[in-house]
């Protein structure tokens, strides 16, 4: 076939499944076709779960009320179902669910492990399969270089189409009401160590994509991708070229940069005033041998500010310099607005860093604001400087950082317990942010563990391997809480500690706080206490964050349930009953 | 070492003699006993720590020791999966152990907290022989993993052995161009 022919043929079969398509779904057509219009004004859409921080300043904030402190306690399975993606791959046994649902006009959107993508019709009362689009990913390619686990946070949505990624490196375009694959792109290469576990971020028909695989000696970037056309719109590494900005921070003679890590698995968030995309930096490479890269290491460990035109960098904010701990700044910045000393609203975006401390700086500008410990124990640094938000012991004239250096793992300290470990703090799972009482509730790993350093040389660097420097071990019972601060003072205003780390993330409503347990708890919080006021157990370990959403005039809570990613490989001996937690792949949706 | 029961020099003449009739038809059935191997190496998830070429390494699991480098003998390696090394992540992988089968001399009261973790499988005498027989076969001893030995593991349906051809990425370049 000639390749006028070809491109004629797929011309017509394209309009023609279009037609098929538009036809079938004409009725509700043209009110889910998700706009950037829809994607500004999701807080209007009360019902829906759009974004998968739930709106662009990632607050997971819903206004629905019906579920409330008061009749919480009522709360009941209503419906509930299984789902795929449980095998193993790659150095995997076994995929867990670290997913955010996405919920439009009743439909809802999850995916598992492996990336596979499930609609399901929730109206009635009861969950109702659609389709479920396999992207057949390659698990041994992309399972043997994710560091973490078989992990695949969700979709987004744009036009007629869920957006979403693979572990081995691909960006997704499935119709929305067929679940046949529209089109694929490769965007990361595992080949290189890069995964993508992430959700895409949605901004102006581009589709934001942030990359994994800072412990296999990866570059980091971010990347948007124009959903029209399938091209790269920008990628901005997070470690800088030679002779760009920031490259004077890479003080080595053997190019450490190039295999310098900086990761960006977790989705950022938005600012639509500026036009400023805002996105986590991840640990530098080796990880427990900063010797090797002397230098701050930016963008490591950074917030960065994006013109989400170009991906031009505005500013950023660098939490660990020359991070010997392994403290990724990946966490998503949750865009807040809280009135000012001046009277004039002081616009913040807050961060909960895996070294321990929670941040705001000033979203317009980048200057540090407050920051304070939201873990129990902080052994790293005696605290931060109050004008820079710097660790106090930072010496910017030193190439090589030691921090309080008694429990600082390097080349003369081969074994080191600090606190919080190398987990956080605060890992992936995201925070919530009640904008009437002003309270951002952080999910906390109360930690502390052991890392064993091995000197890494250039010879070690090799393609697919491990590019850590050493690994960690767990002599000591790790347990969790939920911590809430009150952003107007920037201090603690409670806490409930929990047996188990916060594996899964919150969810705020008007006066709730939803979350679980990696042994199986989901759980309700009084917003304002946290005293808890209703609790169930799904039996597998919650290791995803809980949504909201009303179908039919009726609110629910839903939940994806299974343990994976990388606590039951590398973190269970610090929590010795979560050893007996099945691997499992279900989704609990709860009701009054 | 155990000690072992003394062999009279006769005898012990007798059973190289005899050992070295049946040399080749042991060579033989080693070589199946490796090819089963492989699907124990698979099925008991060694290769999780150790990775599919041995290496192990270090990283977020810690350090799983390298058996491309490993001195062990054949018996050692048998009873390091059959105990597992205690105060170390390596699982043991025979049923009984430290319990009705003493491990390293020791019972489950001796080993105490350095008790190994338990294996996610159990193998038996004979699964156990031929993992052993596929480490000292396939792994110990080689050098840096090849494209064919990465082929000969995973099949051919993954795109997990093609860095292993020559002229592909290496992570020491910079990924300054999208990928394709």
């Amino acid at each position: 076939m000639s390749k006028h022919m070809q491109i004629k043929l797929k011309v017509i079969l394209l309009a023609t499944a279009a037609a098929t398509v538009s036809f079938a779904a004409l009725p509700a057509y043209s009110a889910d076709e998700m706009t950037q219009e829809r994607l500004l004004n999701s807080e209007k859409e009360t019902g829906n779960w759009l974004h998968h921080h739930k709106n662009y300043s990632a607050t997971r904030f819903s206004s629905l009320k019906e579920i409330n402190k008061d009749n919480v306690k009522n709360l009941k399975v209503a419906w509930t179902m299984h789902l795929g993606g449980v095998e193993g791959g790659g150095i995997w046994t076994h995929g867990g669910l670290e997913g955010t649902p996405i919920v439009e006009n009743g439909m809802m959107y999850v995916t598992d492990g492996w990336g596979s993508v499930y609609k399901i019709d929730t109206h009635g009362g009861k969950g109702n399969l659609l389709w479920k689009m396999d992207p057949k990913t390659d698990h041994d390619w992309a399972g043997a270089v994710a560091c973490c686990g078989v992990d695949n946070r969700g979709v987004a949505l744009w036009d007629n189409f869920v957006i979403s990624h693979t572990l081995d490196g691909r960006l997704i375009a499935t119709d929305k009401e067929t679940g046949q694959v529209k089109w694929q792109k490769q965007v990361a290469d595992p080949d290189k160590g890069e995964v993508i576990t992430g959700a895409p971020l949605i901004v102006k028909n581009t589709a934001i994509t942030g990359v994994a695989g800072a412990e296999y000696g990866i570059r980091g970037w971010i990347a948007a991708t124009d959903l029209g056309t399938q091209k790269e719109v920008w990628r901005t590494h997070t470690i800088p070229g030679k002779g760009e900005p920031g490259s004077d921070t890479w003080k080595d003679e053997k190019n450490a940069a190039a295999a310098g890590g900086g990761s960006t698995w977790v989705t950022g968030s938005y600012d639509p005033a500026t036009d400023t995309v805002f996105w986590g930096v991840g640990n530098p490479g080796p990880d427990w041998d900063n010797q090797y890269r002397p230098g701050d290491n930016l963008y490591t460990d950074s917030s960065l500010a994006l013109d989400a035109a170009t991906g031009k960098m505005k500013f950023h904010y660098q939490h660990t310099p020359n991070d010997p701990y392994d403290y990724d700044s990946v966490a998503e910045n949750v865009l807040v607005d809280i009135p000012g000393p001046s009277g004039a609203p002081q616009k913040l975006a807050l961060e909960a860093d895996r070294n321990g401390f929670a941040y705001a700086i000033d979203r317009t500008n980048g200057k540090f604001l407050w920051g304070l410990p939201f873990v129990k124990n902080v052994t790293w640094t005696k605290g931060l400087d109050p004008e820079s938000g710097k660790p106090i012991e930072y010496d910017p004239k030193s190439p090589v950082q030691r921090y309080n250096v008694s429990v600082t793992p390097h080349r003369e300290n081969k074994v080191a317990d600090f606190c919080p470990g190398n987990m956080g703090g605060k890992n992936w799972p995201p925070t919530a942010y009640n904008p009437e009482l002003k309270l951002w509730y952080i999910p906390v790993i109360e930690s502390c563990n052991r890392i064993t350093v091995e000197e890494a040389t250039p010879e070690k660097l090799k393609p697919r391997e491990f590019w850590t420097g050493g690994g960690p071990s767990q002599p000591v019972r790790i347990t969790g809480s939920v911590t809430a601060i009150d952003v107007t003072k920037g201090k603690i205003a409670s806490k409930l500690e929990t047996p188990f780390p916060n594996l899964g993330g919150m969810l705020a409503t008007p006066d709730l706080v939803f979350t679980g347990q990696p042994s199986g708890e989901v759980m309700a919080l009084d917003a304002k206490s946290l005293q808890k006021l209703w609790e169930f157990n799904t039996g597998g370990g919650l290791n995803a964050p809980p949504v909201t959403f009303s179908v039919d005039g009726k609110q629910y809570i839903a939940i994806l349930v299974g343990l994976g990613g990388a606590w039951d490989k590398w973190f269970i001996d610090s929590t010795p009953e979560l050893k007996k937690m099945q691997p499992g792949s279900m989704l609990y949706v709860f009701a009054l | 070492m155990r000690n072992r029961t003394a062999i009279t020099f006769p005898l012990a003449l007798a059973f190289a003699m005899m050992s070295a009739s049946l040399a080749h038809a042991q060579s033989s059935q080693s070589s199946n006993s490796a090819d089963a191997g492989k699907a124990i190496f698979k099925r008991a998830n060694c290769f999780g720590c150790h990775k599919w070429h041995g290496n192990g390494g270090g990283g977020y699991g810690g350090d799983a020791l390298s058996l491309r480098r490993t001195e062990l003998t054949r018996d050692q390696i048998i009873e390091t999966v059959a105990c597992g090394r205690p105060g170390t992540g390596m699982p043991y992988f025979a049923r009984g152990s430290y319990d009705t089968t003493k491990c390293h001399e020791m019972s489950r009261q001796d080993v105490g907290d350095s008790i190994p973790p338990e294996g996610g499988v159990f193998l038996r005498g004979p699964d156990i022989d031929a993992v052993a027989d596929y480490v000292l076969a396939h792994i110990k001893g080689k050098g840096e993993p090849n494209y064919d030995e990465c082929v000969s593991f995973f099949g051919n349906t993954s795109r997990v052995c093609d860095i292993y051809k020559a002229g592909s990425a290496s992570p020491s370049k910079p990924s300054a161009e999208p990928a394709k």
